[in-house]
């Protein structure tokens, strides 16, 4: 005898579909014109960024850079449903998520120009910079979830990693423990279909990367990551069942990543720039602005003066970020240790500046 | 005879084993159709099929440990691991099983596995991509542990890890992959392993080096010769197993030596070396024996990654240390 | 560089209005990203970028309107260019590298066999001025060692009485400035029994009391003049040199001194002497002559400032009263100190040596 055991469903949420018209009944701070515009603006500056970043580095004045070109309704949705007092564990291509949190565009350019002051953020003190090892964000997020429930914060880690992350151990064994312990993690999925070359279906045989959460016991659930609307939403009601003590969520945003891998890729060698071409019809600032335009009275004037201060602003920020000296050369000892043991201060010493 | 840079060296090496050994089978992260990141396998999958050179899904610890199956079970894996940053996950399984398998089975099982994956600082890159940390695997009990310098050795080298019957790791110097043109000879000749490679002649400093710093070890030594020091340059190519012999020799001659690499100092590959001098050739000592190596530091991003790496001026400055210990 | 004009946006228009850029000259673009936004009739829509490559000029502001086909931007063509590496720069060559030959240049043998020795051992060789390739090593596979060392080679390592003198030499060495004086008796007047060391030692302390500066311990900066004259006299023996002395010697009667010069002879032949006779002398003589030799420039040891040393007693021809003669000759030199005795002093004092020496008794 066989005796049917468990079966699961994976919803998707989405809110608005690519020409910015609204599926249905829209969550509530849907309604509050100030909170969208928040929204749209945060994505418009976050592309600004990335715009300039990857100018600077084609001019040979930043290192390789991550775009997130496309993906900005993903980082800006989460960050913006997050409280304060949470903590952010981005992957190296977050920029949207680090920039809402409060990261400045400074600190940022400085980090992709090779200057570990740039991980030193003023604002949000307790989020993790920039990860490089696929996945490793996933049990630091556990960790920093165990010591908020410990804690008794009322508070929760978020970690964004990309669709090939969800392949590394680290991403099963982090998302395991949350599961098993009811950690206040939310795990945030930016599925924008590309890890480097390899696209999503030879990435993985599971029908939805979300489903890997019912393997750890947990629930996983699909957004459509160009609607920032329905991420915020996805990720704010997350973020509430982690805060009430029912432990944590994994959110599969689906996407599109419209750039390169990286500023020293050239996506043309795997792949189709038609199949491109059809993916700029779902992005997520002109679906937003859309529905702005038709539903919250954005005028061409409101237009023109936000793409003009997200310009200054990221004009401005490179100046300061070119602007800035490098630190001296024995700052590479000088945050090894609390205390700069024995022999290394000799080392220190030969490589000093002065 | 072509010219070839060391990455196409190695594409050569690799089109050439596909050839020659049905066994042989290529995977790792974007090695297919995008050829490699640097690539590497630029053009293999279009001549050798996707069964024989593969994509795989973002896991290192994987590609370690499939290797290891795979090589246990008949074939010969040549298998990638993108920068030397990502492959300790594949610790595990390089250190508990693909070392030891054949001892632990007697011989019965073995693992005639190779992992390929570029190493070394020096290219302005980000965080975690610019690690030298192979004195961590050089210090595995059987595991071999190679570096080639050049284009040429780049080919003979690594048919000679992919020919020989236990695993190897072969780290390619990254920050020349490109940098060095050579006449390659794509015979299919492998050059020996556990061999180091005398590069220059000389009588009065041993200079013991691999990978990247060959190129700057061999510009002191111009410099050097223009002050009357002539020093003599070995390459060691294989790290483990070290070629002590060449090494004491060419000490037992010059009665100095310095020892160059840019990985950071303490537990460096260049310690051991140094012990091996101290107590297998102490009587030839004229000076005490040199490390010019990494500051004990976290490698820095990119704006101080200049004031790390080091260069032809810290090694004369050694040397002439050693000349003037009197 | 290509321009891209305003496209044809359907439904009959024909110009339209900027309404903002996304992009800046500078900025790169890829194929289908937004562009500018500008206002038909109808509603504000996008303009995507027809291909990839970098803004090199827009035309026209916010508020300004373009006709459509007019130019819109300067777009220099080329997307991404495959650099070969993921991330940072893997630099082309761009000046002549090498990393060596291919092939491993032959091995040449080593000269010679080289020299075994560990770095300590080479360390005492040097101090001790051994060469260490005439050296036979009997240590491990013919290795020298620091015994090899200290006794091989032409000499010997100093010890006792030899290395006392080295090391007393260096140190004179080292302090004093020294001058030197010769002159030469006619002894023919001297009686048959006159003991030269005892004449020399009575004519030393005349000399002192006449001139007493050369009967003085210097010690570099203060110079005390003695009016007791502690006489130091070398003595030759098979052990090395020695130099007792003889304590308040312008006091003893002559046998006294002959005794006394005696027994102190006596001891440092058998080697009784004890640090008190060798220690206190005043000035020094060195009576070499016995051995032989005419002059010499002698080492004064600090802290005294003056030796005298008497040569081989011998005939010479020296005019006497116009003429040639043979007489009997006692060559003198008085080396001093110059940095406490003038040249005046020590020729006043040998002129009273001379004198005193003269005299037939």
């Amino acid at each position: 005898m066989r005796k049917h055991m468990a079966s699961f469903e994976i919803d998707c949420t989405a809110y608005l579909n690519a020409d910015g018209a609204p599926l249905g009944d829209l969550p509530d701070f849907a309604g509050d014109t100030e909170t969208v515009v928040a929204l749209y603006r945060a994505m418009v500056r976050t592309r600004a960024f990335d715009t300039k970043a990857i100018a600077l580095q084609r001019t040979g004045r930043l290192g390789t850079y991550a775009s997130c070109l496309g993906q900005e309704a993903i980082g800006v949705g989460a960050a913006s449903a997050m409280e304060p007092g949470d903590v952010l564990l981005p992957s190296f291509r977050e920029h949207a998520a680090q920039l809402r949190r409060g990261v400045t565009p400074v600190e940022s350019l400085l980090y992709w120009g090779g200057d570990e002051r740039g991980s030193d953020f003023a604002g949000p003190r307790n989020d993790f910079p920039v990860c490089i090892p696929v996945a490793s964000q996933f049990p630091h997020a556990a960790g920093v979830a165990l010591a908020m429930s410990l804690n008794r914060e009322k508070a929760v880690a978020v970690a964004i990693g990309g669709d090939g992350s969800t392949s590394k151990g680290e991403f099963y064994e982090a998302l395991n423990l949350v599961g098993l312990w009811t950690l206040p993690a939310v795990f945030v999925i930016n599925n924008n279909q590309w890890a480097i070359s390899v696209r999503r279906r030879e990435q993985s045989a599971a029908k939805t990367l979300a489903q890997k959460a019912i393997a750890a016991g947990m629930p996983g659930e699909q957004a459509d990551g160009n609607d920032v609307i329905a991420v915020r939403d996805a990720v704010s009601r997350a973020l509430a069942r982690a805060r009430e003590g029912a432990g944590g969520t994994l959110i599969e945003c689906l996407s599109y990543r419209l750039g390169d891998h990286t500023t020293a890729d050239d996506a043309r060698r795997y792949r189709e720039d038609e199949e491109v071409k059809a993916h700029w019809k779902e992005e997520p600032i002109a679906r937003l602005r859309a529905w702005l335009v038709a539903e919250h009275g954005w005028s061409k004037t409101d237009e023109e003066s936000l793409l003009r201060g997200a310009a200054d602003e990221m004009d401005a920020a490179a100046e300061a970020y070119l602007a800035t000296e490098p630190e001296q050369a024995a700052s590479m000892f000088d945050h090894l240790y609390e205390t700069l043991p024995g022999d290394l201060t000799t080392q220190r010493a030969e490589v000093s500046d002065g | 005879m072509a010219e070839l840079t060391l990455v196409e060296a190695v594409r050569a090496a690799l089109g050439r084993a596909l050839e020659e050994d049905p066994k042989v089978i290529l995977f790792g992260e974007d090695v297919g159709i995008d050829g490699g990141v640097f690539r590497a396998t630029d053009g293999l999958v279009q001549r050798y099929g996707f069964d024989r050179v593969r994509d795989t899904p973002l896991s290192e610890a994987l590609i370690a440990g499939m290797a290891v199956g795979a090589a246990a079970h008949g074939m010969r894996p040549v298998a990638e691991v993108q920068f030397m940053g990502f492959i300790y996950p594949a610790i595990d399984q390089l250190v508990n099983h693909a070392s030891r398998l054949r001892t632990r089975t007697r011989g019965r099982l073995t693992c005639p596995m190779v992992l390929r994956a570029p190493y070394g600082g020096g290219i302005h890159a980000p965080e975690h991509h610019s690690e030298s940390t192979e004195s961590m695997l050089a210090h595995i009990p059987g595991l071999r542990v190679v570096v080639p310098s050049s284009p040429a050795r780049a080919y003979g080298l690594l048919l000679a890890a992919i020919r020989d019957p236990d695993p190897v790791v072969f780290l390619e110097p990254k920050r020349i992959y490109r940098a060095l043109r050579e006449d390659v000879n794509d015979d299919g000749t492998a050059l020996p392993l556990d061999q180091a490679f005398l590069l220059r002649e000389g009588s009065d400093v041993t200079l013991v080096t691999w990978g990247a710093m060959v190129v700057e070890t061999l510009e002191a030594a111009s410099a050097l010769a223009g002050r009357g020091i002539q020093a003599e340059v070995i390459d060691l190519a294989t790290l483990k197993p070290l070629d002590t012999a060449t090494i004491l020799a060419s000490v037992a001659k010059t009665g100095r030596c310095v020892i160059v690499h840019e990985a950071a100092m303490t537990a460096g590959l260049g310690a051991e070396v140094a012990a091996q001098i101290a107590e297998r050739g102490l009587t030839s000592l004229l000076a005490p024996v040199r490390r010019v190596a990494g500051y004990d530091t976290v490698m820095p991003l990119p704006r101080l990654e200049g004031r790390y790496m080091p260069g032809a001026g810290r090694i004369v400055l050694a040397v002439e240390d050693a000349m003037a210990f009197a | 560089m290509t321009t891209f004009a305003l496209p044809d946006l359907g439904e009959g228009l024909t110009e339209a209005e900027i309404v903002a850029w996304h992009v800046s000259p500078g900025d790169h673009v890829i194929a289908d990203q937004p562009l500018v936004s500008i206002e038909t009739d109808k509603a504000v829509v996008e303009v995507p970028s027809p291909w990839s490559g970098t803004v090199e000029k827009t035309y026209g502001g916010p508020g300004d309107v373009l006709k459509i086909g007019a130019a819109l931007a300067e777009i220099g063509t080329g997307g991404a260019e495959d650099k070969g590496a993921i991330v940072g720069e893997v630099a082309e060559p761009d000046r002549e590298i090498t990393a060596g030959p291919a092939d491993a240049v032959e091995r040449t043998p080593s000269r010679g066999a080289g020299v075994s020795a560990a770095p300590a051992v080479r360390q005492l060789a040097r101090r001790l001025g051994v060469d260490l390739s005439a050296v036979t090593g009997t240590g491990p596979g013919g290795a020298i060692l620091s015994a090899d060392v200290e006794a091989a080679g032409e000499g010997e390592a100093l010890r006792g009485v030899r290395r006392a003198m080295a090391k007393a030499m260096t140190a004179s060495g080292a302090a004093v400035v020294p001058a030197t004086l010769t002159d030469r008796v006619d002894i023919s007047g001297w009686g048959k029994d006159a003991d030269p060391t005892l004449r020399l030692i009575r004519a030393i302390c005349r000399a002192s009391a006449a001139e007493p500066s050369l009967n003085a311990r210097f010690d570099g900066t203060r110079r005390t003049v003695r009016e007791r004259v502690d006489l130091s006299v070398a003595v030759d023996t098979p052990d090395g040199l020695f130099a007792p002395v003889l304590k308040s010697v312008d006091t003893l009667s002559p046998g006294g001194l002959a005794a006394r010069l005696e027994a102190l002879k006596v001891a440092a032949r058998d080697r009784s002497l004890t640090p008190a006779d060798l220690s206190g002398g005043t000035i020094t003589l060195s009576n070499f002559g016995i051995l032989g030799g005419e002059y010499a420039v002698l080492v004064v040891t600090p802290p005294q400032v003056a030796i005298l040393g008497a040569g081989r007693i011998h005939d010479a021809v020296l005019a006497v009263g116009g003429v040639p003669a043979v007489r009997r000759i006692l060559p003198l030199s008085l080396t001093f100190d110059h940095r406490a005795v003038t040249g005046g002093e020590a020729a006043r004092f040998m002129a009273a040596v001379c004198s005193d020496l003269e005299a037939p008794e």
